[in-house]
């Protein structure tokens, strides 16, 4: 009976694989013109983290309203928690055989994107046929590779990003600036640090810098998963941890549950340091007046990690040539200069501002930066890569079973 | 011609809603959890999930959080009924009054208990603004704690009232006749509620008790906005592994989740087969 059922699945997923390879295959064939025309009066189901309003409003807005007036098509904003529920529709989707998926794009990296890659959820090999693809450097290996997996044409970069820190200038004048200072600042200031506890995204960031740290630099730990290095790096790393916790909030008998906790508790100034994957929703927060205007975000002089987020689209997509036409139109240089400014979003461009019209050209010239923003050419002095999924998963599993307990 | 049928003709249609939802995903849960449908299935992820401390930590907090939000609830629930019966002015608001929050979703009551307890919270300022103590942060930690004070104040919140109605219509079918034939016979009024009321009431105790305690042992919202990083409630613990980007811990978010409906039917079962 078990073998009969699997053996069932496993004809149901060939036979819905055939079906929609098919599908996308004849968009591959198509002139760009072609793939405009199959999708204008569609509609296009984008499902996102939905953590931010601003973000929100500029997809749901922006990105929205032009797709409705060039394109008439309609795009359905599904906001997540966490990606990896999407990730997961896809995959029930697929062992179940539907080839006309519910969710056409997902707002991914890292370990989502390698899960999708892997077990074949992702489309690939369409990228080039995007005509402001153009605009992008794919050469670039910091858009090359998303968390050290090869992107190989199976998703399109949006947004670049770096992990900065933050302080209240009021509370906090000299805040640490690097690894080893904030170790001795938070012995110094107990119970003023905290950080969410990992399988959070960024928590588990945060303890990556701790791991690089220890390693010396990011250079032992670039490349595939080594379990003798992990080993030498992780039991130092698990010792200062543990070694801090009865410094931190709560004397570290529980973390913060999430970023959105730690953010709380920053504005409620039951912690004195706060840190971001995205600097600019420090500003976003002064102007919503849940930050003071006297916080400010800061680099680390040892360098702070930076990656990539992309738009993907999964290989059982219902709506691929709308998604299509909404990727290129969220990397066209009005596009990503509309996400650069301050007061939207203050993302990263993805794209190569020359290769643009003059406009979006002189647009990033000219692109003023919240003051409490770090500004990208500070911050990106010294960026460090993320590490390869394999890693960053041990991380969080070590850190769960020897310092979260 | 509802009713006139056979009983279970009567009933086809609630029975197939129940079968193929409840029934169908349980047994989808239950496949999920040997690895069905993903290549070699097993009881890899079982045996995984109990060998493994953490799991057994979260279900040893899941069951401290279900068994204090029962027994609280109960005992306040049954305290709160027997004082409402009684006829005194303003009965009808005091009634109104008590059963308000039953219609407050669980994740909104959580806020607020957020809102109120924490240390950033309600009481926390104002206690620091009165001077009691040095700042918000020294008030003790109520939500985030090791012993679940957040989540168990939460329950208690929104259960005692749901309790107390049953009680409350459960006493009213019964009437004052038990207690005053008890009475007439020369029971005193403590000996009568013990010896004849508090009987009379017990199974509608024991049904309304399994019901608080399955909810509050299975449930993710409240933990999940209240609770500890760890250990977690077994409901975040299953939910932290079907999120998980490692496909390989699905099956073992199956397995947390089949887990929790074995502890829950066996430990209720017993619950009432204790009363008979």
């Amino acid at each position: 009976m078990k073998r009969m059922m699997a053996g069932l699945g496993g004809a149901l997923i060939l036979a819905g694989g055939m079906a929609h390879a098919q599908e996308g295959d004849a968009l591959l064939e198509m002139s760009w013109d072609e793939i405009v025309e199959t999708a204008r009066g569609g509609e296009v189901n984008v499902f996102m983290w939905g953590g931010a309003d601003n973000i929100n409003a500029y997809v749901s807005d922006y990105i929205g309203g032009l797709l409705e007036d060039e394109y008439d098509i309609t795009l359905n904003r599904v906001p997540l928690s966490d990606t990896a529920e999407a990730v997961n529709i896809v995959l029930g989707e697929v062992e179940a055989g539907a080839t006309t998926g519910a969710v056409d794009m997902i707002w991914i990296n890292g370990e989502n994107f390698r899960t999708m890659k892997q077990g074949d959820l992702a489309w690939c090999g369409y990228v080039e046929k995007l005509p402001n693809a153009e605009l992008v450097n794919f050469d670039n290996p910091a858009i090359a590779n998303d968390f050290g997996t090869p992107v190989e044409g199976c998703e399109v970069p949006w947004s670049r990003v770096q992990f900065a820190f933050a302080h209240d200038t009021a509370r906090t004048d000299a805040p640490p600036r690097s690894i080893p200072e904030l170790l001795d600042w938070i012995a110094a200031n107990p119970g003023r640090f905290a950080y969410p506890a990992p399988p959070d995204f960024t928590g588990a960031a945060f303890v990556r810098h701790v791991f690089t740290h220890v390693a010396g630099g990011p250079d032992a730990l670039i490349g595939p998963f080594d379990q003798a290095g992990f080993d030498e790096v992780a039991d130092e790393t698990w010792e200062i941890l543990n070694g801090i916790e009865p410094h931190l909030w709560r004397e570290g008998t529980t973390y913060p549950t999430s970023i959105t906790q730690l953010q709380q508790m920053f504005a409620n100034q039951e912690v004195d340091l706060f840190f971001t994957y995205d600097p600019a929703e420090v500003g976003t927060a002064v102007v919503n007046g849940i930050f003071p205007e006297t916080a400010r975000s800061y680099g680390l002089r040892d360098g702070t990690l930076a990656n990539t987020n992309y738009m993907v689209i999964p290989v059982n997509a219902a709506n691929k040539a709308a998604a299509m036409v909404t990727q290129t139109l969220l990397l066209s240089g009005e596009a990503q200069l509309e996400k650069a400014q301050a007061e939207v979003w203050g993302a990263a461009t993805v794209i190569e501002p020359d290769r643009a019209s003059d406009e979006v050209q002189a647009g990033f010239a000219a692109l003023e930066r919240h003051p409490s923003v770090v500004s990208i050419e500070d911050l990106g002095q010294a960026a460090l890569p993320e590490l390869q999924a394999d890693w960053t998963s041990a991380i969080e599993d070590g850190w769960i079973d020897n310092v979260g307990n | 011609m509802i009713g006139r049928g056979h009983p279970w003709l009567s009933l086809a249609p609630a029975l197939c809603v129940i079968a193929v939802l409840f029934g169908g995903g349980l047994v989808l849960g239950l496949a999920g959890s040997f690895g069905m449908g993903r290549g070699d299935a097993g009881l890899d992820a079982w045996i995984a999930v109990l060998s493994e401390g953490r799991v057994w930590r979260s279900l040893g907090l899941s069951l401290w959080i279900a068994f204090a939000s029962t027994a609280l609830s109960c005992v306040i629930g049954l305290g709160a009924a027997l004082l409402l019966r009684r006829r005194f002015p303003g009965q009808g608001m005091a009634r109104l009054l008590f059963q308000i929050n039953l219609t407050i979703p669980h994740a909104v009551g959580a806020l607020g208990i957020l809102w109120l307890l924490s240390q950033s919270g309600f009481l926390a300022r104002l206690s620091a603004g009165a001077g009691l103590i040095d700042g918000p942060a020294g008030f003790p930690a109520l939500t985030q704690d090791r012993f679940a004070i957040g989540i168990i104040a939460h329950y208690v919140w929104k259960e005692v009232p749901f309790i107390g109605l049953i009680l409350l219509a459960n006493m009213q079918s019964l009437g004052d006749d038990p207690e005053s034939a008890a009475r007439s016979l020369g029971a005193s009024p403590f000996g009568a509620m013990r010896l004849v009321l508090l009987p009379l009431l017990w199974p509608a105790l024991i049904r309304a008790g399994a019901i608080v305690f399955a909810f509050s042992f299975g449930a993710w919202e409240v933990p999940v906005l209240l609770g500890q990083s760890a250990p977690t409630a077994l409901p975040v613990l299953a939910w932290q592994r079907f999120t998980d980007p490692d496909l390989a811990a699905r099956p073992e978010a199956m397995a947390i989740a089949m887990l929790i409906a074995l502890v829950s039917a066996v430990l209720i079962r017993a619950a009432f087969a204790g009363r008979e």
